[in-house]
């Protein structure tokens, strides 16, 4: 393992600690201070996962999450400083893979670090999947509708590899926190929900009236057959 | 609520007070003037009367002596002509000048008549008022008797009468009128105060009366709104004080969140790396693991209790079954050994993490407190779903009780124990948010009983909703799918 981290936090003590703690699991760990200098940054190197403090001076994380989205599908983790609803919702909806509540154990942040890159990392022994308009292809890391490339970041292309595999069959959100998050119930089902809503706007017609990812009431979601 | 006081009645006893003095001192008047008019009438009627006939008496004794035949016609017939009818009583026979006033004489006028004093008689006769004054005529044993009509006297006291009698009625009028308005007048500000009253309870504390004139009441709305004003002063006070309070709390659960952050960082890593260290540094580093375990659980709870201070709190309800949930809770903290479950399945619509949050403190109390083991009951009653924890600990004296929900309130100070005091607080905020409550029991040397009790809602057959909702506490609905 030798995957780069970007790691982007205003307060010494929680960068140095967390650096120490990633840089003791096997990553390499470049640090910046505020948000101005973490985008600066990642627009000059490549970055395999760039973890991302939400309060951070010059540019919050919710303003670099959505900066970076625009130019790359790099997996995200946030550090929130609250539990708050709100704040978590925001941050996946600019486009965060995952989020860690502050304070955290540096074991639990590193399991995320590694299950975002493992999620990015491409299959290739798999081949290519295609339920109706859709066309998946675990090789390439890439998803066309009619034929169009829909650019998605890795977690949504995991999502949509992972409903595609059963077209027709209920995933609960559980379900697909284990297989998508690759961590079992410690998640929050809320990540589910915005993922699959941001995976909406890219892939259906009417995100308001989806007619290819169904929600199936009070257990979970489905890819429509064809 | 206060009973009910029907408004208007001491306005109506006022009012019929005032009436009644008013009538009884006018009605006294009436009647006092009309008997002094009366009396001073007939007196001077009377008075009238008797001048004229002690004078009338003189001259017919020296015209109409001796008395033949036809002196008694001329006397008649002088008497008649100036309209003054007279009874000539000669011999034991009396003689009328006008038939019409053949008049018996009483037998005690006529014996006073004929001991030679004037004497007096009021009669009626065939709807007349009748005054007879009689005296013996100078130098002969007859007497005349001189006719006084005193209908005019009577008429015109009728006549005062009826005016009396209507001005009195007319005062009672008046005096009603005025007693209802001035009543009124004069209740006016006890209403005004009853509401003023009122509307401070309701607590709208800048409520104040109106000062009006330098009277009683205007002296009492003075010190009413006196009262008000050092209330006011004193509830906002006390409630800048506990908002203070609160942004205290949250601001140093916010600081300590930092630090906190990084400490936790350090001491996970500082754990993994335990074995490499010698072994005094490695007991210090242990217990520096626990303290930054307790302090990250002390802060947590800190800002738990200040997001509920905020209003900040989510309610997020789904369906969730009593017992699986319980049964979660026990196994997920390695209680399921030490705690034996008894009850019925159930439904609930409420909020799943809040829920577990409450029965694991709940349970994780009686655990650490119980020494023997803890038992759970879960149920229905009429008051809706129950989870029942009783542990065989020692029991929670009395006087512990009241406060038992309090923040940083601990029965036992010198059994600090892990827990921050905060536990049962959140308990009980995270239940009230659910629209429940935590109900306790405990027998010194028998054990203690912790009860939540959650309300039910249940769905109508072809019904959607519930049909008592638990109460909405959701601010942000979380996004998703448009046909959910």
């Amino acid at each position: 393992m030798d995957e780069r981290v970007l790691l982007v936090e205003d307060d010494p003590s929680i960068r140095e600690v967390t650096a120490l703690g990633l840089k003791g699991a096997g990553f390499r760990v470049t640090t910046a201070v505020d948000g101005r200098e973490g985008l600066a940054r990642y627009l000059h190197d490549p970055f395999d996962v760039v973890v991302l403090d939400v309060m951070l001076p010059s540019l919050d994380g919710f303003e670099v999450c959505r900066e970076i989205r625009k130019k790359s599908r790099v997996p995200i983790i946030m550090l929130t400083a609250r539990t708050d609803t709100v704040d978590v919702v925001v941050g996946l909806e600019s486009g965060a893979d995952d989020y860690v509540t502050k304070p955290f154990e540096m074991p639990e942040l590193v399991a995320r670090v590694r299950a975002v890159v493992r999620r990015s990392q491409a299959a290739p022994e798999e081949t290519t999947l295609t339920v109706g308009p859709l066309e998946i292809d675990p090789a390439s890391f890439s998803a066309r509708k009619d034929g169009h490339d829909l650019s998605l970041t890795a977690t949504e292309f995991k999502l949509l590899l992972e409903l595609a595999r059963r077209p027709g069959q209920v995933f609960t959100r559980e379900m697909l926190l284990d297989r998508v998050w690759n961590y079992d119930y410690l998640g929050d089902s809320r990540m589910v929900d915005v993922a699959v809503q941001r995976l909406r706007t890219k892939v259906e017609g009417d995100p308001a009236r989806p007619a290819l990812i169904k929600t199936v009431r009070g257990v979970g979601y489905r890819l429509e057959r064809s | 609520m206060p009973r009910r006081i029907r408004p208007g009645r001491l306005r109506r006893r006022l009012a019929i007070a005032f009436v009644m003095v008013a009538g009884i001192s006018a009605g006294v008047l009436a009647l006092g003037s009309y008997l002094l008019v009366r009396q001073a009438r007939l007196a001077d009627s009377l008075d009238r009367a008797q001048t004229a006939a002690t004078f009338q008496l003189v001259l017919a004794g020296r015209q109409f002596l001796p008395l033949t035949e036809d002196h008694i016609a001329a006397l008649k017939d002088a008497f008649e002509q100036r309209d003054q009818h007279v009874v000539l009583v000669t011999n034991g026979n009396a003689i009328a000048s006008n038939p019409s006033f053949d008049l018996p004489i009483a037998s005690e006028l006529r014996g006073l008549v004929e001991a030679g004093r004037l004497g007096y008689e009021r009669l009626s006769l065939g709807g007349h008022d009748l005054l007879l004054v009689g005296g013996k005529i100078p130098g002969s044993a007859a007497a005349l008797y001189f006719i006084t009509l005193e209908d005019r006297i009577d008429s015109d006291l009728t006549q005062l009468r009826s005016v009396l009698l209507i001005g009195w009625v007319a005062v009672l009028v008046i005096a009603g009128l005025v007693g209802r308005l001035l009543a009124k007048r004069t209740l006016e500000p006890v209403a005004r105060a009853s509401d003023a009253a009122r509307s401070m309870a309701e607590g709208l504390l800048a409520t104040r009366l109106p000062v009006e004139g330098q009277d009683e009441f205007g002296a009492w709305a003075a010190s009413f709104n006196e009262m008000a004003e050092a209330l006011e002063a004193k509830i906002t006070a006390l409630s800048d004080a506990q908002a203070r309070e609160r942004r205290f709390t949250s601001d140093v659960a916010h600081e300590l969140r930092t630090p906190l952050t990084a400490l936790v960082g350090e001491a996970s890593l500082l754990r993994e790396h335990l074995d490499a260290m010698p072994p005094d540094a490695r007991r210090a580093a242990e217990l520096l693991v626990q303290d930054v375990t307790r302090l990250r659980k002390l802060v947590d709870e800190l800002m738990e209790i200040s997001r509920f201070d905020a209003g900040r709190e989510t309610v997020r309800t789904e369906p969730v079954e009593l017992a699986p949930l319980v049964g979660a809770v026990l196994r997920a903290r390695g209680w399921d050994g030490r705690v034996t479950v008894e009850g019925d399945w159930l439904e609930l619509s409420t909020d799943r993490r809040r829920l577990e949050r409450i029965v694991a403190n709940l349970v994780g109390n009686a655990v650490e407190h119980g020494r023997a083991d803890v038992r759970m009951r879960i149920g229905r009653d009429g008051r809706g779903a129950f989870v029942e924890v009783t542990d065989a600990g020692p029991g929670i004296p009395p006087e512990h009780l009241p406060r038992l929900f309090d923040r940083f309130y601990k029965a036992d100070p010198a059994r600090s124990g892990g827990g921050s005091g905060l536990g049962l607080a959140i308990a009980m905020e995270n239940a009230r948010l659910l629209g429940g409550n935590i109900e306790v029991s405990s027998e010194l040397g028998v054990g203690s009983q912790f009860r939540l009790v959650l309300p039910v809602t249940q769905r109508l057959p072809g019904r959607e909703g519930p049909v008592s909702p638990a109460p909405e506490h959701e601010a942000r609905h979380l996004p998703e799918g448009g046909e959910r």
